[in-house]
Parts: C-alpha cells; structure tokens; sequence
C-alpha cells in the first residue's frame, strides 16, 4: 500500500525532481516552495528517514559556515516520480496556497 | 546584528544546546541557513518554525520511545486475541441462544401443562434442535464476511449442537 502524502511533501518532492543530481540548501527550498520552515523541516526529516533525502554538510570554507545540502536519493527519485505522476503538481500547487491564504 | 535576527539566532542556539542527539544535525542546519536570509523579521520567523520543527520531531520521537505504536510481534498476537474473542464469543451466543430455548420450552411446559408439551417430543426437536440451527447457519452466512471467527464460533456450537442430537438418537 502506497502512503497518503500531503499536498506539501508532494511540492517538495516536485522541487527536487526540478533538477533531481543537485544538493540544496533548506533555505533556498523553502523559498522556492514558498514553505515555511516549520512545515519543510519536518518534511526533510521523513524523508530522510526513510532514506529517500540524502543530507551532507558542504565542505567548510573560510569565513564561510558550512551549510546542510540535500539530495533525493535513488529511492527517493522513483518515489518522487511515482507521486508526481499521481498528482498534478500543478493542482497541488494550488491546493496548498489555497490552503495557505485559508 | 539587529536585535530582531540576534533574538532568532539566540533562540536557535538554545534549541541546538537542547536537542536531542539525533536533532542536533538539523537544529545546526536550520541555523546555518539563518545567516543568509536577509530580512530580520524573515530570519525570525525562520528561528520560530524551526524551534517548531525540532520540537514536533522531539515529540514524535518520545511518543515512538513510550511503545505506542505495538512490534510485528505484537500485532500477531493482537490479531490471535481477537480472533479468539470472536470464537468464544459466537459460541457464547449460540450457547445463550440454546439455553434460552430450553428454558422456554420448560417453562411453556410448566405454565401450560394442559398442551402436554412433555409428551410432544418433536416439540422439544423442533424448539431445542431445528429453529437454532436454523438460525446458527443463517447467522454464520451473514456473518461471515465481516465477523469470520464470530460465525467460526457459531458454526462450531451448530456442529457440537448436531453431534449431540445425532448422539441421542442413536442411543434412545
């Protein structure tokens, strides 16, 4: 049986399939999903727990603290692209902000 | 630093040193991205869902400690227990069902001796034998599908019922 995934988790799934090979910041995620912390972090952590998302921490720089990168992992990938062809992420999309302004 | 963005990262900081081990690697992340958000009040309110998130995990995480969700293990013997509730509890039933007719035909036979219902045996098969099982078997169909061990209890008193009315026969 197939979890139920929320409208969020599915938009983060989507924003990774974007360009599925590259680390991203959370910050940066929640800008473009337009997520705020407190629902995408949890969000990362199942993931993440389940091993779908891959984390690392980027190699530290000088005068530049390393921040938390993340990734899908194969697993992830295939999970992502089942879901995504289950839901439109466009409908999604718009079920979460019409979530979001009620 | 405005007072604003050091609130945020004084608040982080206290979520960092307070986490539990296993959220100290995103309590630190959520940090990290603080200094790149630009705006104070966005920085703030990023500190505020984060404090959120890591507490929310803290929870989820105690709640799984604490054995609310049961093993495999568990779960089978659930699952035994309750099948053998609804076995004895089909036979409880049916056993009710043969004792009260019993008793209604003793007391119809007590209340009314003039219908000579002592007399009557096929009275006592029809009343103790044939409308129980009647009603077992029709009980058991319907049964079936969403209460099984139920009608499995059921089907059993029918059987002892059956072999227990064959047995009398064949020994008066």
């Amino acid at each position: 049986m197939k979890p139920r995934l929320s409208p969020q988790t599915i938009i983060v799934l989507t924003e990774f399939l974007q360009s599925p090979r590259d680390w991203k910041y959370g910050y940066d995620i929640s800008r473009s999903t337009s997520l705020k912390s407190g629902t995408l972090y949890p969000i990362l952590m199942r993931l993440a727990e389940r091993k779908l998302l891959e984390t690392s921490w980027e190699t530290p720089e000088i005068g530049k603290p390393p921040r938390h990168l993340y990734r899908l992992t194969p697993d992830g990938k295939q999970f992502a692209r089942e879901h995504r062809l289950l839901r439109s992420p466009i409908r999604v999309g718009h079920a979460a902000l019409n979530g979001a302004k009620s | 630093m405005s007072k604003t963005r050091s609130l945020a990262s004084k608040l982080l900081h206290m979520v960092l040193r307070h986490s539990s081990a296993d959220c100290q690697d995103w309590a630190n992340a959520m940090l990290r991205e603080l200094d790149f958000i630009e705006n104070d009040w966005a920085a703030l309110f990023w500190a505020l869902g984060s404090t959120t998130a890591i507490f929310r995990h803290s929870v989820r995480g105690l709640k799984i400690w604490f054995g609310s969700r049961p093993g495999p293990k568990e779960e089978l013997m659930n699952n035994i227990g309750k099948r053998a509730v609804g076995v004895v509890s089909g036979v409880a039933i049916a056993s009710t069902l043969v004792v009260c007719a019993v008793g209604l035909l003793f007391l119809t036979a007590y209340l009314f001796p003039s219908l000579g219902l002592d007399r009557l045996e096929w009275t006592h098969w029809l009343t103790v034998i044939v409308i129980p099982e009647a009603i077992f078997i029709v009980a058991a169909v319907k049964l079936w599908r969403k209460k099984g061990p139920m009608a499995v209890g059921i089907l059993l008193s029918a059987i002892v019922l059956a072999v227990h009315f064959a047995i009398h026969v064949a020994t008066h």
